[in-house]
């Protein structure tokens, strides 16, 4: 299944989400995939469907919560938004990927 | 933290699955909508847009798939899959399912509930201080070099013993016998009480719950007093703390209450000699009372063998130690005190004694349900391996579609399962039931029953070991069939692939070693049955018909009174309520006899002949009773030489009749009539004159030949007196008639028995109809296990084979030939089964031997009754599965090809 690569796609989407949320406030699905594609500048190839597996996994962790509202075009839709623990879980991600990308970049780095 | 909250939250997800279901398709198709208003708005057309925010989603079935197992507990869904599908699949082949789980109910059910009860009367101690350490102790009586015949003990030799003995901690000697108690004139009831040393408590290791056990004054005869257990509180004290100081009439007298037992001890019943059968155990020790000893137990070396002794081995003395020691002892004195026989001593551990009657019963029930549990085992190890040589098929065709190695065993796993789960069930309840139905069915004089419940480690080791062999035998062979390659199997026709050579021996070989085993469990029980037929049907000696036994026990003090005027107190009694019993209307006649029929040898004395003395000690041993002349009439018991004793003989009543037997062990080759026997009267040495010759009837018991003495009661009246009434009339207009006139004569007089003659006879051999009842329950149960063994293998091979038979019939075969082609299968491991099972009985009926009465081991109708009702439930067995395999439509099944 290669669940290795996953992984490391699955930490990536979780932050991106969590940052998304910490910015835009309370947000559904769409506006949240839509939102990581554009700051992305498109540079991400990313289904939007993903999005969803990666908010179950962080309102199953009780970092975010998700409630039942209405979209700007008067759509039934589901909002999520951050809670305390997310927001303190936002910090320590951070500091996790830039130690990951530090490394990354030290090793990437031609003649180190 | 994060795993926890997330696993908290995927586990109640599955309880909301639906709600959540619609939820998630909701949000999709939110997004859609949106992706789609967003597109419009910047210009697209609406198809055009949708297109583009499907795109853009990725696939919606996938994420759907993704999200959902993310969301639960994928393995659990999976298990519970797995089981929906086993159910589903067990309900398309109900005979293996019900077969299986019947046999697993069937054996875990049978072995618990016996081994239950064998456990509580054999196996666990009693509640005495190291019960282990408590030895019976018995005198022997040595014959020639290795004869030795255990006797009750003497209280002068008990003594000597217990004083000089470095070997014995404590050791203390008493004996059994009824009372009658009345509380307050009421009239009395007979009990069981015990006449002890004053250090019993001590020897056991018990204290009383309330006041004091017995100190050595109390033995000295300081003053009346007794301790009661704890049954007989309840009764007479209804359990109030003030009975401590209150008075009982014991046999007439005030005694004073001191003592009351904690609930916990049961007095363990020890029979008087292991010779002498012991009846009086129906009787709850009520109560305790100080052995004072009389001039007789002090001085007198010979006879007076009348006690019980318990002792208490000191600590780190073995029981063979302690038996030598005593032993010698006990030679030497015999020896050096000139004694006319030699006299030995043996030590049987306490526990083993106490249940030395029926514990060849319970051990040969415990035998068989071992018997049981194999062939249970058996049985669900062949159904097991018959289903997964079917399934090696569809196994086959599971792994050709892609079904994961693991994913195949965890299905044959999960079958094996939920048939071991659901017979360990069903088989537990059974056990429950089976214990109870024991217990209704135990005879009154099997010790500690009151202490049974269910044997919970038996109940988990007989429903773990059925329910592994469940599912070890259904697993392992899937792990087995996962070797051959798909391809083999499915080029293979179905039929010849399943039925495969190897599979059908193994399951030949199990069906006859079941056929085996339910061979000799069935001539066991054969056997039983015959011989407990016998016991009832052999030639009794006399007639129990329309007869009412009354055993009374004379009570007031004025009868306990030695000599001739207690003597005369007791026969006017005696005469007085003959004449009212002669006087009720209906009554045939009645008689009386000292002891009641069927409650084992008692007043056992020697046969002394004045006219030729043998050398003390070896007289012949002899049974007394005092009767009156109606006694032979009423009894049916015919006069075979001289004549019945006559009204006559009142005046001069020193005359006896003897039965057949005491004519053969004393008077051999000579009439015996006419001749003079001596000593047996209890006041007096009138020499007796035999006048009569009578034939040998199994009064004491039905298994009891003992030798007679029939003496008039005009020479000696005993103060228990039973009386015997013949009338045509039923025993319950009877009873309460008899009971009537009795206490018009005198109303403080206790009668312990009162009942129907048949009765006392069924009743005496409750034992062997509760050893019969059992076996032969378990020689069913033996029979019904193999009875489903052979069917179920039989019934699911043909099942299996159904194109196989399709074909044969197309091809011209008539239904009889498929019949004759299926019992052919069936006969063979029956066949073999039964000739390995008849010579494996020959060597294990051994050990049956001491259980039947004079049954020959080789008895024919036993044997030869048992191999027939095997082959017929065999054929019963096979003639069903033939039936159905006659029955099939050949167009069918060849379109289903």
């Amino acid at each position: 299944m290669g669940e290795q690569k996953f992984d490391v796609l699955q930490g990536t989407l979780d932050l991106m989400v969590l940052k998304t949320l910490e910015t835009m406030g309370p947000l559904h699905g769409y506006g949240i995939a839509r939102r990581i594609e554009q700051v992305s500048g498109n540079s991400l190839t990313l289904s939007q469907g993903t999005i969803y597996p990666a908010l179950l996994r962080l309102e199953q962790r009780g970092w975010i919560r998700s409630e039942w509202g209405t979209s700007e075009t008067n759509r039934r839709a589901k909002f999520y938004s951050l809670n305390r623990i997310g927001r303190k879980k936002i910090e320590e991600e951070t500091e996790n990927w830039e130690r990951v990308s530090a490394t990354m970049a030290r090793i990437l780095a031609p003649g180190s | 933290m994060d795993w926890m909250r997330t696993l908290l939250n995927r586990i109640l997800s599955i309880f909301r699955s639906r709600k959540l279901d619609a939820d998630l398709d909701e949000e999709l198709e939110a997004h859609i909508d949106l992706a789609i208003a967003e597109n419009m708005q910047r210009g697209m057309k609406a198809e055009e847009a949708r297109t583009a925010a499907l795109r853009a989603f990725g696939g919606v079935a996938q994420i759907r798939e993704t999200y959902r197992v993310q969301r639960g507990l994928p393995w659990l869904e999976i298990a519970a899959r797995n089981v929906r599908i086993t159910i589903r699949q067990l309900r398309r082949s109900p005979g293996f399912a019900i077969t299986a789980i019947l046999t697993l109910a069937l054996g875990i059910g049978a072995v618990t509930s016996v081994f239950t009860v064998v456990d509580a009367v054999l196996l666990r101690p009693y509640a005495f201080r190291n019960p282990d350490r408590l030895v019976v102790l018995r005198e022997e009586e040595m014959e020639g070099a290795q004869a030795r015949i255990p006797i009750p003990d003497n209280y002068r030799h008990f003594m000597r013993l217990k004083s000089i003995a470095t070997t014995l901690e404590d050791a203390a000697i008493f004996a059994q016998q009824g009372v009658s108690v009345s509380t307050s004139g009421d009239h009395p009831r007979v009990v069981g009480a015990v006449l002890t040393s004053p250090n019993l408590f001590h020897v056991l290791g018990v204290q009383p719950m309330l006041g004091r056990g017995f100190v050595v004054s109390d033995a000295q005869g300081a003053g009346e007093v007794a301790v009661l257990s704890y049954a007989g509180w309840q009764t007479y004290f209804a359990s109030s703390p003030r009975a401590l100081g209150q008075t009982l009439h014991i046999n007439g007298d005030p005694v004073k209450v001191i003592g009351v037992l904690p609930p916990n001890i049961r007095f363990p019943e020890i029979a008087l000699s292991p010779r002498i059968s012991f009846q009086d155990t129906g009787q709850q020790i009520m109560l305790f009372l100080p052995l004072v000893p009389n001039k007789r137990d002090l001085e007198a070396d010979m006879g007076n063998f009348n006690f019980k002794a318990i002792a208490r081995l000191k600590p780190g003395v073995t029981l063979s130690q302690a038996s030598s020691q005593l032993d010698t002892l006990q030679q030497t004195y015999s020896a050096s005190a000139h004694l006319p026989i030699r006299l030995g001593i043996s030590l049987t551990p306490l526990a083993e004694d106490a249940t030395s009657g029926i514990s060849g019963a319970l051990w040969l029930l415990f035998a068989a349900v071992g018997a049981v549990l194999l062939m249970t085992c058996v049985n669900l190890a062949n159904l097991q391996l018959a289903r997964a040589v079917g399934a090696e098929r569809e196994t086959a065709v599971r792994a050709a579609l892609g079904a994961g190695k693991v994913q195949l065993v965890i299905a044959r796993f999960t079958e094996s399962l939920i048939v071991a789960l659901t017979g360990g069930a069903a088989g537990v309840a059974l056990a429950f039931a089976g214990v109870q139905l024991l217990l209704a069915l135990a005879p009154a004089n099997v010790p500690r029953l009151g202490g049974v419940h269910i044997n919970v480690p038996v109940l988990l080791f007989a429903a773990s070991l059925s329910i592994l062999a469940a599912i070890i035998f259904g697993t392992i062979p899937a792990l087995r069939s996962l070797r051959v390659s798909p391809q083999t199997v499915l080029q293979a026709n179905s039929a010849r692939a399943t039925n495969s050579r190897e599979g059908r021996r193994t399951s030949n070989i199990l069906v006859a070693m079941q056929v085996a085993c339910a061979l000799v469990l069935l001539i066991t029980t054969g056997l039983v049955l015959r011989s407990f037929a016998h016991l009832l049907r052999q030639n009794r000696g006399f007639d129990s018909s329309h007869v009412i036994v009354a055993q009374t026990y004379l009570f007031s003090p004025e009868y306990d009174v030695d000599g001739a005027k207690g003597n005369a107190v007791r026969m006017e009694f005696a005469d007085r309520t003959l004449a009212a019993l002669r006087r009720l209307p209906g009554v045939q006649s009645a008689a009386i006899t000292s002891v009641a029929p069927m409650t084992g040898e008692t007043w056992v004395d020697n046969l002394y002949r004045p006219d030729h003395p043998v050398r003390h000690g070896t007289e012949p041993a002899i049974n007394v009773r005092w009767i009156d002349p109606d006694y032979l009439t009423t009894m049916k018991i015919p006069l075979l030489a001289g004549r019945n004793f006559t009204t006559d003989d009142r005046a001069d009543p020193y005359v006896a009749l003897i039965s057949e037997e005491t004519a053969r062990v004393g008077f051999s080759g000579e009439d015996p009539v006419g001749h003079f026997i001596t000593d047996l009267l209890p006041d007096g040495k009138h020499n007796l004159k035999i006048v009569g010759v009578v034939a040998n009837a199994r009064i004491n018991g039905l298994k009891d030949n003992a030798p007679i003495v029939y003496l008039p009661y005009w020479a000696y009246t005993p103060l228990s007196l039973s009386f015997l009434v013949k009338s045509p009339l039923p025993s319950d207009t009877l009873i309460p008639d008899i009971r009537h006139v009795i206490w018009q004569v005198d109303p403080q007089v206790a009668i312990p028995i009162l009942k129907s003659l048949n009765d006392q006879v069924v009743d005496s051999v409750a034992t062997d109809r509760f050893q019969t009842i059992v076996l032969t329950s378990f020689g069913a149960a033996a029979l019904l296990l193999a009875l489903m063994g052979i069917y179920g293998v039989l019934a699911y091979s043909i099942s299996l084979r159904r194109q196989e038979f399709g074909i044969r019939m197309a091809l011209g075969s008539d239904r009889r030939a498929l019949v004759q082609l299926v019992l052919h299968q069936a006969a063979w491991p029956v066949l073999i089964g039964i000739s390995v099972g008849l010579p494996v009985s020959f060597v294990i009926l051994r050990w049956v031997r001491s259980l039947l009465y004079h049954t020959p081991l080789l008895d024919p109708l036993a044997i030869g009754g048992s191999v027939a009702v095997l082959v017929i439930a065999a054929i019963v067995a096979a003639i069903i599965p033939a039936r159905r395999a006659a029955s099939i439509d050949p167009m069918q099944e060849l379109r289903m090809e």
